[in-house]
Order: C-alpha cells, then structure tokens, then sequence
C-alpha cells in the first residue's frame, strides 16, 4: 500500500506541476502584457508595476521567469483581479467553499438515493420497477443541466414559489462570508437568527443541489445495477445460497460491499463530471462559486482571476480522484495487487 | 415481532437515510417566513450591474451614480425638481457677492460622518472637508488628485474645473467660492450628484496608512447609509447612518443585489426576493397580471436620445449631408416601435421638463425627397455607405439601440444610403468612442441639473470634443460664444431667448439629430413605498419605507 500510495502522491505532484507549466504557457499567450497577466498590476499603476517586474523577474530567462511565477503559486500570491484589485487567492477561498458545498451535498443525495434504486432494481432485474427505474434514469441523463435548471427554476421558483430564484441566502441575513459554504457560516456566525438563516439557506440550496445531482444520480443507478448484477452471477453467491444464507445477508455480506468496489471505483469521474456542470449551474443559480466567477473573469477578460479559478478546479479534480484512488485501493486490496501484476 | 424488526433493519439504514433526505427537502420547500425583523427592517433592490467605484466624483455612469450618491453623501445644495428650487443640504444657506464672481456658503454644524470599523470620527463636518473634497479634483497637486484614475469626467466638461478659481476657508463653517466669471449655472452644478462632500479626516487617516485607493472603495460620507461590503458581481450593503443630520431611514440595512438580466430582475421581482428593481421589462409586466403585488413607476427624465454624426469624417463635415441625414428618418415609426409610444419625439435638444423649453419645433422633418435634393446639392447624389454605431446596452433614454439602427438603416436605404452597423462591449464601445473611430452614433445623453446649459455644453461644446462627451467632435467657436453667453446673462427670459437662438443654430449645423425625451421606469412591490427616483441623478432610499399592509395603488400619492 505504502508504495503505492507513494507512486500515487508523486504522480499528483507531477501532474500538478503540468498543470502549473500549462497556466505559465497561457499568461504568455494571452493578449496584453504579460506581467499584467500574471499579477493584475497594469503598467499605469507605476511603481507597483515596478515592484512586481523584479518580483517576476520579468529581465531574465523565461526559466527564472517560470520559477517566480511558481514560487508566488505556492505561496498563495496568485496576483490581484484586473476588474476589483483585490487578492485573486483570498476572493477564490470562499468560493472554493460555496462550489464544495453545493458539490458535497449534491453527491451525497446521489450516493444516498442512487446506490439502493440501482440495488433494487437489478434484485428486481426486468421486473416493472427496474424498467421504470431504468427507463426515468436514462432520460434524465439524457436531459442537459441548463435546460434542467431553467425549467426547474420556472416550476419551482416561479409557478410554485418552493424555492427563490438565485442567490445562496437571504441577503438581509448579514452573515459575514467565513468559509463560503453557506451552512457553515451560518453555524459560525452570531447572528441573533441563526434558526431562521438555516431554514432560509435550506432554501435556497436545495433547488442547486437537486438539479446537479440528477446527472451523478441517473449514472449511478446504472453503474450500481450492473455491478450488482455482476456480482449476483459469481459462484460464491451460488455458493453461498447453497449453504443456506438467507438472501438478506447474501445481500449485505456479500453483494453490496463487491459491488461498491465498482461504484467507488467511479467516483473520482462522476466528480469530475459534477464539475463541469456546476459552472452552469452556479451560473444559472447566481451562486457564489468558482464557476460562475471564472465564467464572469472570462467575460471580463480578467486574466488572473481566470487562471486562479482554472487552477483551483483543476487541482481540486486531480485531488479528489487521487483520493478516491488511495481509498479504493486502501478499501480493496485486490486493486492493488492488479495494479502491482500489471507492472 | 422479532422476523419484521429483522425484515426493518435489512433496508432500514438506507430508509432512514432516505426519509431524511426527503424530510430536509421538505423543510427546505417550506416557504421562509418573512417575519423575521431583519427580513423586514431591510430593503433589497436588484440592481442592473456592480458600480465602478464608490465616489461619484469619478465617473458619469448611471449605476454608480445610483450606488452612491443619495445613499453614501450628501451635497452643499440639493434641488427641489417639484418646486424648481435650490434647497440646503449641507450648506445652511449661501449668498452671491461681486456681482456672482463669489458664492458665500454657511455649513450646517453638527453633521457627523459615518462612524466605520475603518474610520471614527473625531470631528463632525467643517470647512476643511468641503475644501478636501472640491480641491480633489480642482487641483491636480491635491494628493489624492491622481488617485483611482484620476479622472473627473462631469467636473472637466462642465467647465467647473476652469471655473472655479479658488475655494476659500474664511472660519470653520463659513467658505467662498471665487468664479472666473459669472455662471448662472454654478449653483445647479454643485446639486448634482457628482459634487459630493468626503470626508478630510478619513484622507488623512488614509495618507498616514498609506491606503489611499481606499477612499472611494471603503467610502466615508455623510449620507443617510453608511457601505458595509461590497462583493462584486453579488451585492453591496449599506446600514442606516444613525446619526445622520437629517431624518434618519427607516430600513436598518439597504442592499443592492446585482442581477444585470432584465428578465431575472423581472422574476425576483415577482417571487419577492427584489422589492425594487430599475429598468424593468415594462412590457412584460404589463402582460403578467401582477398588478396587485407590483407597481411600475415612471418618472420623467430630463434624457435626450440622438444620432450624432462624427463631424471630423467626411462627408458628415458637410452640414448639408447632416441635414439630409435627419430629413431621411421617420422618427414617428421610432417612438412607437422602440419606445411603445412611452416616450416623446424630441422637438429640439432641450426636453420638455426644462425650463428654457419652448413648444417651437427645432428639428428636421421627416421629407425623403428634401433630403434626396440636399445629398444632390452636396454631392452626393449617388448616396454612399455609412457606419451606424449602436450602444450594447439598455439606457432609460434608449431602450433598444440595435433596433433603432437597424429602423434607421431602412429608412437611409430610401435616399440611397447605405448604412452598416456596428457594435462593441459597453466599455470598449466607449473607449473607442472617446477615439473617434465612428461615423455616427446611437447614443444620448441624462442631464445632470436643471440647468438647460447641461443640454449642451456637455455634449456640443468644443470643451466637450476635446475630453468630455461630446461624441459628434463638433467644434463651433460661434456656437461655444453663444453658450457662454447664455451662461453669463442672469435673467431668466433673456436666457431663454438665448437657448432658442442656440436650438436655431444647432438646426441649421445638425451636428446630430435629436430622436426622444422618454421616462424612466423602476417597479417596486406594493409594500414598499417612498423610493424616490428624482429628475437629476440616481435614485434615493432616504424615505423608503415599508407599509404593513398593501395598499391599493390608486391611494398612492
């Protein structure tokens, strides 16, 4: 496991550093001037131009260059916006924590729903459950996520009023951005009316998270009905049954935790999946997050806070599914030991 | 008993999970109670987009000046749009002495600024705030002269910056104005929203911490709201200012949410999340049957809608081709496919709400075959290809601009005109503006006072080519002669005889072609009332409060 967990991390680091070699690559193609691009200081602004024209080494090779861009990634001086002059690292924090939240919970509702309609369904295989369950979980995937959201939004905002239109709270409830998750700012702030901000958040969110969760959700239904199916066809379980094991216990002890070894497996992809369709919804939703920032930073040409939000993302993919790997292999030692033959 | 329990715990982790989600979702569809006193000691107006900054004095643009002004500051002199009069604000009460070479003006004691994490007061207002903040961009060795840009757009071509000789302290509640000249428009200038008063402390404090910049992000005023945060592209806040000089508001907390679609500000309007909202879809509005929830207000708005040519390009140089141009466009069809008959078809450039307004008709007449004779005499009988620049944006003079162009191009293809347009992002499309780089312009223009001096001076004068918003380039020598002339008499009619001659005269050179006066809209819930959206300048929360119950519309005042 040690080596390769090891082999994991270094990895990471590797395609980490890519991807910092990638942004490097961007600031100098990007229009305009390029320290402009990379700190957000314009050459009007005079002696801070100055300043960070040695701070980058802008005079020298391109190699010494790219090595003070580096350093100043790894310390969190990631420039100012070109559009407010404010610290792009210290804008992106909270909306790291508003994008998390809405991809936590939405993920959470996937798991929690999905893995036991995709249990039910392959015990109930061609049964008139399954199809129905089946046949609802295709179409919704096959539904895109702005469409899905404009329409819910219509439904549930507008016709029904179960839901306000955009926005993460109230916002005559002053609560003081801590996090960006808005749940737990509310816990964090002393507010005199913490109870009603929750109810008011709840909300709020739940629209968001349920239309980002349709497409995780309809994938792992399906993902969870073929595992399982899978599963159910290997001889230990005849084996089992032949023993006399009541099929609830097959069910528990032996179907659900090999058929989670696949679902786990997928986990890392549905995340990266959830990504790309956050951007829509936050923006759709107006949520505070790094997808609609980095959607209005490319609007607003504002470069740094751009390749700010490029790099949380990608960072923020690349470490979730390492982590899902290391479980899944931590988890499911067979993995490993495939993963060790390979070589 | 012991086989169900056996037959519960088989699925019921899942359940229980289940039936949690499902119930968390429930609570969450509940409708939020709307009782909650922040909920109603607060007011949300969605706004149309983030301001630029939070000081008036730097820029012209609508949203900042909506953002800022009423809210945040407070000005010498405000003016009374109803009664057409000049009334104290800051100043207690003024006097012109050397024949109007020099205002006198007595500041009100006791004003206190706001009181911030950032800032606290020591003193309350004197003389030395009213000299910081008019020396800010009177001089340019000021300190903070060059600060965020350095650019005072309304002060530079309004000729207050030439104007102005000297602002002098003569006690701590007592200074005086020394003009260049008599200007019978000195006074309405210093109503605007633009002359507001900063606060000297706070520069100083700024100075010593060397945050300069921060003076109109973390904005200190005197107005009846003090700034809280601003998170762009989300919302600004703002708290009532509990020690403000007048009345102080009745909402606690005021907050801007910026929601730049017209059709969600429309929405959030319509669930309640906005309880007021600026430029709405009047339209749609109307065909929603909401009217016992919402109120559409209209207010009139000094504005003028123009096609202005580029007179350095040829062949609008020629006055005869611009003649030609404006006898070439039905502005009838205009008004009633761009502005639904909600707007006036301008009779010159000065609108009906000044009061230098005469009902004489100063513009050209719809006649394509005049305009076809005037091409022929200027030599252009075969017509030839133009460019029409139309702004991005929706502006209360100017609800669609793309279309006008596009009901313009039709009308030009008759005299053998072909016209192309074109457009730009809102900021490039100005920048390029200020470049001269267009033909002809869709554009317009908001006064800022009463004064009628504002309908021309800023937008026609040769001051105004040169660095201001004068998008035509024209540059008279004999029109700008006329201007100040007008500027320096002090009787009221001779004035507006005078505007007449200058209305005759810019018929005759048709440096643009005046299309529409219209109104500005803003819709609010019904339990919101007192929003006030004057003539001059940004809109104002001083008196808006919120009524228990809603009341019908017809017993609104």
């Amino acid at each position: 496991m040690i080596r390769y967990s090891i082999r994991r991390l270094v990895l990471l680091l590797i395609t980490l550093w890519l991807l910092s070699l990638f942004m490097f690559a961007l600031q100098q193609l990007f229009p305009g001037d390029t320290l402009t691009n990379i700190s957000g200081i314009r050459p009007s602004d005079g002696v801070a131009y100055e300043l960070a024209y040695q701070h980058y080494a802008m005079s020298q090779s391109w190699l010494s260059q790219y090595w003070q861009f580096f350093q100043h990634l790894l310390r969190g001086d990631w420039g100012q916006s070109l559009v407010t002059q404010r610290a792009v690292f210290n804008d992106i924090m909270p909306q790291l924590g508003a994008t998390l939240e809405l991809t936590v919970l939405a993920m959470i509702i996937s798991l929690v729903i999905g893995v036991p309609l995709g249990l039910y369904a392959a015990v109930q295989q061609r049964g008139p459950l399954d199809r129905v369950i089946m046949a609802v979980s295709l179409s919704a995937y096959s539904i895109p996520a702005f469409w899905l959201a404009q329409l819910a939004l219509l439904l549930f905002a507008v016709k029904l009023g179960w839901a306000p239109i955009s926005g993460q709270l109230n916002p005559l409830f002053n609560i003081p951005p801590v996090s960006g998750s808005v749940l737990v700012d509310i816990f964090l702030s002393d507010s005199h009316y913490r109870s009603a901000a929750f109810v008011d958040a709840l909300h709020h969110l739940w629209l968001p998270v349920v239309v980002l969760s349709i497409i995780p959700l309809t994938l792992l239904i399906r993902i969870t009905r073929n595992a399982t199916l899978d599963v159910l066809q290997q001889n230990y379980l005849r084996a089992a049954r032949s023993r006399g094991l009541s099929e609830s216990r097959i069910m528990i002890k032996h179907v659900m935790p090999n058929a989670m070894q696949v679902i786990v497996r997928q986990l890392g992809l549905q995340f990266s999946l959830l990504m790309s369709n956050i951007i829509i919804i936050e923006t759709i939703f107006n949520w505070p997050g790094i997808g609609s920032s980095l959607i209005k930073s490319i609007y607003e040409r504002d470069y740094p806070v751009m390749l700010g939000g490029l790099f949380t993302l990608a960072a923020l993919i690349l470490l979730v599914n390492v982590a899902v790997e290391l479980y899944h292999a931590w988890r499911y030692p067979q993995v490993r030991k495939e993963l060790y033959a390979e070589r | 008993m012991s086989g169900q329990c056996h037959d519960c715990s088989r699925i019921s982790p899942w359940q229980l999970l289940v039936i949690a989600g499902f119930s968390a979702s429930l609570v969450a569809c509940q409708p939020a109670t709307n009782d909650v006193e922040p909920l109603q000691q607060g007011l949300v107006y969605c706004s149309e987009g983030n301001p630029e900054g939070f000081n008036p004095q730097l820029g012209t643009s609508g949203t900042t000046i909506d953002a800022t002004s009423a809210q945040l500051y407070d000005r010498l002199l405000d003016y009374d749009a109803e009664q057409q009069q000049f009334v104290p604000a800051l100043a207690e009460h003024w006097q012109a002495l050397d024949d109007g070479r020099r205002y006198r003006f007595a500041l009100r004691q006791g004003v206190h600024f706001h009181h911030t994490d950032w800032f606290t007061p020591s003193r309350s207002l004197t003389a030395d705030d009213v000299i910081f903040s008019f020396q800010r961009w009177l001089q340019p060795s000021h300190p903070y002269h060059a600060v965020n840009g350095g650019n005072y757009p309304f002060f530079t071509s309004s000729g207050l910056v030439n104007l102005i000789r000297q602002v002098e302290r003569i006690d701590d509640y007592t200074i005086d104005f020394h003009l260049s000249r008599p200007d019978s428009s000195f006074l309405a200038n210093l109503a605007t929203d633009f002359a507001v008063i900063l606060s000297a402390e706070y520069g100083q404090q700024l100075i010593t911490t060397d945050q300069l910049q921060h003076i109109d992000r973390q904005p200190i005023g005197t107005g009846p709201f003090q700034f809280v945060e601003f998170r762009k592209d989300l919302l600004i806040r703002y708290q009532r200012h509990q020690h403000y000089w007048r009345e102080a508001p009745y909402f606690e907390q005021l907050v801007y949410v910026i929601t730049s679609s017209a059709n969600k500000r429309m929405l959030k309007l319509l669930t309640g999340e906005c309880d007021v909202i600026p430029y709405p879809l009047v339209d749609e509005l109307q065909q929603l049957d909401v009217d016992d929830e919402i109120e559409v207000s209209s207010a009139v708005n000094p504005n003028i809608a123009y096609w202005g040519f580029n007179t350095n390009r040829p062949p609008f140089d020629q006055p005869l081709v611009r003649q030609a141009l404006s006898h070439a466009v039905n502005r009838q069809a205009i008004i009633q496919a761009i502005y639904n008959g909600n707007a006036r078809q301008a009779s010159g450039i000065l609108p009906e709400t000044s009061w230098a307004f005469t009902e004489l008709d100063q513009t050209h007449e719809y006649d394509p075959q005049r305009a076809k004779q005037l091409l022929q005499q200027a030599g252009y009988a075969q017509g030839f290809a133009m460019r029409i620049w139309a702004m991005p944006v929706q502006r209360a003079y100017n609800p669609n601009a793309q279309r006008m162009a596009e009901l313009i191009q039709a009308d030009l293809a008759h005299i053998g005109v072909r016209a192309e347009i074109v457009s730009y992002e809102w900021n490039e499309f100005r920048r390029r503006l200020d470049q001269g780089e267009h033909d002809s312009v869709l554009i317009g223009w908001v006064a800022d006072n009463a004064d009628p001096d504002n309908f021309f001076g800023p937008i026609l004068s040769c001051a105004a080519a040169q660095g201001g918003n004068n998008r035509t380039n024209w540059c008279d020598p004999a029109f700008d002669q006329l201007l100040a002339q007008a500027l320096a008499e002090t009787v009221a009619d001779n004035r507006r005889l005078l505007y007449q001659t200058i209305e005759t005269y810019a018929l005759q050179q048709a440096p643009l072609m005046p299309i529409a006066n219209s109104l500005r809209f803003q819709a609010h819930r019904l339990d919101i009332s007192g929003v006030e959206l004057p003539p001059y300048g940004g809109i104002s929360f001083r008196h808006a409060r919120r009524v228990t119950a809603p009341i019908v519309s017809g017993e609104q005042p």
